[in-house]
């Protein structure tokens, strides 16, 4: 068996693809996709940000105070072309044509409406269909600083004090006194996606070498010189899965680290205080919690992919029966990441969901341990009986000489 | 020294064959199986080289790999020096080298590392693998090249590594499922070479081929097998007579037309 894993391991090694899966990806390529994802994600907000629209507006007069605030606004200009607007409809057709960005149309009658206490209705015209748009909400902002002032000087004439009037606007205010910590309140919101990102690794740490020491060796002819060695399938079963489990655990060890390297980094050099709190609370005793979660659940995987493997006639075969499997996988995970879920006695015992559920508590720093210890039982019960399928499995003629 | 009797082995079929072979014509296919080897026997004495012959599909890689243990035989038996490997395949596995024309290697291992592997997987110790090692590459003139990686090699290099791995555990018997299929004219010489050194160290050889000129040159018996079925089991003259001369392609021919008549 260790002659087995010994010799897999050296050809894994020897292998630029499996490198390149099982290092180069999690320590360079995935901090340097996030952190690309980032920068563009960022510069798009902030592009938004600081662009300047053009506006036109209708009967502006009527609410001279606001037309002032907009006018002055730093992410708008005023129209100074020679087209002239007169409804909605010509806004409308204005930005469609790109000739401004943004219309607003206040009603002729707006400033009587407003002077005998009505509500006036005005209309902002813009293409809502961009993802990052900061138009609509500007623009009500100004509206409700203009609307707060006159409500003011309005009740202040009937006599109503400041204080009557955040009375009556709002009788009863709620204070929030939160218990929970900043780390439990991080975790709740990023915790779940955690595991999101680790367990997915962690199945492809093993599903890539898999194909290779299943497939692979029969599409080579190793495997039936393989089996012709006096070393029993079990033995040859527990060689390869041995050296999965290794590939998917250094897969997870390395990305868990790269992306702890990186998160210092970035703490270092941009003041991220919240993340910083949320990270340092986490002990080493929790990490290695995580991390021997883990191990169960990288056995799931191997047992899985090689049975898969094995099972395939060639290479492009194997590839198409992993696709699912990763599919599979993100499935219980998503579970873990839905409202109202929680770690109980009962979702301890569901693959998979179970241990990010798990992880989720462990980051928010809540996490019961009798239940960590129901976890870890249940997925080496599942991984053990995985093993064995995949022992019986090795065993068939119909599967190895399909 | 070793002896086959009475193997069989069926494979069940996939509903895919049965709804694409509507006509049937093979005697050996009923509704649910396919009979690869019906009845074949033969034995292969000390120092003998035994042709195992017959038509493309007709058992004759089934019948390899059950001596060679990768497939467990439905009926029959299989000893070598006395021992069932039927019923003990480790012991068999220790027995047997086997390699085939296609047989592989790890192409990401030296040649070296690929023939050290086995002999590790057959329980040599490192003194003793080193020493056959050197033999063996001496002996099939591989030393300039069992430092590179097997995936850089020509064929022929492959198939010299090939026969050193396959023997390198000083097998009791040596199975060759056909070994020079798809060689070139040097590579199968030294295959050819190879199967003589083995007979004259005495080890009992078994080998299928289409190429009847190689029975002529290596073989002392020769076992005709077709449908599944052997037709012919006997010393290499008494398969030229079944020819009525000296052309074997002769004797091969009457023997499958005796065979399927009756």
């Amino acid at each position: 068996m260790f002659e087995v894993f010994k010799k897999e391991l050296k050809e894994l090694l020897r292998d630029r693809k499996t490198l390149i899966f099982v290092v180069a990806l999690p320590v360079a390529i995935f901090p340097l996709l996030f952190a690309i994802m980032a920068f563009i994600s960022s510069q798009a907000a902030l592009e938004a940000e600081q662009e300047v629209h053009t506006y036109a507006i209708i009967n502006g007069q009527y609410a001279q105070e606001f037309t002032d605030k907009v006018f002055y606004h730093k992410s708008f200009s005023q129209y100074k072309g020679e087209e002239t607007f007169n409804s909605v409809e010509d806004l409308t057709n204005a930005v469609k044509a790109g000739t401004i960005d943004m219309g607003i149309y206040l009603p002729s009658d707006a400033k009587q409406t407003l002077d005998n206490a009505k509500q006036s209705e005005w209309q902002v015209v813009y293409n809502d269909a961009k993802a990052i748009n900061f138009l609509f909400d500007r623009v009500k902002e100004l509206a409700k600083e203009y609307g707060d002032k006159l409500r003011t000087t309005k009740l202040l004439s009937f006599g109503v004090s400041e204080q009557q009037q955040a009375a009556i606007i709002e009788p009863i205010k709620v204070v929030k006194v939160d218990t929970a910590d900043k780390r439990e309140n991080l975790g709740e919101k990023i915790g779940g996606f955690i595991p999101y990102l680790l367990i997915p690794l962690v199945l492809m740490g093993a599903t890539y070498p898999a194909i290779d020491l299943g497939a692979g060796e029969k599409e080579r002819g190793t495997l039936e010189t393989l089996l012709l060695t006096p070393i029993t399938r079990t033995q040859l079963v527990l060689g390869k899965f041995i050296t999965l489990l290794a590939s998917s655990i250094a897969t997870t060890t390395i990305t868990v680290l790269s992306m702890g390297i990186w998160v210092s980094v970035a703490i270092a050099f941009v003041d991220l205080a919240v993340v910083k709190t949320a990270f340092s609370s986490l002990t080493v005793f929790d990490l290695g919690l995580i991390f021997i979660l883990l191990v169960p659940i990288a056995a799931i995987f191997s047992s899985l992919a090689l049975a898969i493997s094995i099972y395939a006639r060639t290479f492009k075969e194997a590839q198409n029966y992993m696709a699912p499997l990763s599919i599979g996988v993100i499935f219980p995970i998503m579970i873990a990441l839905m409202p109202n879920v929680e770690l109980t006695s009962k979702t301890a015992f569901i693959p998979v969901t179970n241990v990010a559920l798990a992880i989720k508590e462990i980051i928010k720093g809540t996490v019961d341990y009798t239940l960590v210890g129901l976890i870890f039982l249940a997925t080496v019960i599942v991984a053990g009986a995985l093993l064995a399928f995949c022992v019986k499995w090795f065993n068939k003629e119909d599967v190895l000489f399909r | 020294m070793i002896e086959v009797a009475g193997l069989k082995k069926k494979f069940k079929l996939t509903k895919d064959h049965k709804k694409n072979n509507t006509d049937k014509i093979d005697p050996r296919e009923d509704k649910q199986f396919f009979h690869s080897v019906r009845d074949v026997s033969f034995h292969c004495d000390k120092g003998e080289v035994l042709g195992l012959l017959g038509p493309n599909g007709a058992g004759k890689t089934t019948t390899l790999r059950m001596i060679s243990t990768a497939l467990k035989p439905d009926e029959g038996s299989i000893t070598i020096s006395g021992h069932d490997i039927v019923k003990k395949p480790l012991i068999g596995r220790k027995s047997i080298g086997f390699l085939s024309g296609s047989t592989g290697l790890y192409g990401r291992l030296t040649v070296k590392e690929n023939v050290e592997y086995f002999a590790r997987l057959h329980g040599m110790n490192k003194k003793l693998i080193a020493s056959r090692c050197d033999e063996l590459f001496t002996l099939l003139d591989m030393h300039s090249f069992i430092d590179k990686r097997a995936e850089n090699l020509s064929t022929g290099m492959k198939q010299k590594a090939n026969i050193a791995r396959a023997v390198i555990h000083q097998p009791d018997v040596v199975i060759l499922d056909e070994p020079t299929t798809g060689l070139d004219i040097m590579t199968t010489q030294t295959v050819i070479n190879f199967i003589k050194g083995l007979k004259e160290q005495g080890t009992p050889v078994i080998f299928s081929t289409h190429h009847l000129d190689e029975v002529a040159l290596l073989c002392d018996r020769v076992a005709v097998i077709n449908q599944g079925l052997s037709c012919f089991d006997g010393t290499l003259d008494e398969f030229k007579q079944t020819g009525q001369s000296d052309v074997l392609n002769q004797a091969f021919m009457n023997i499958l037309t005796e065979s399927r008549d009756v």
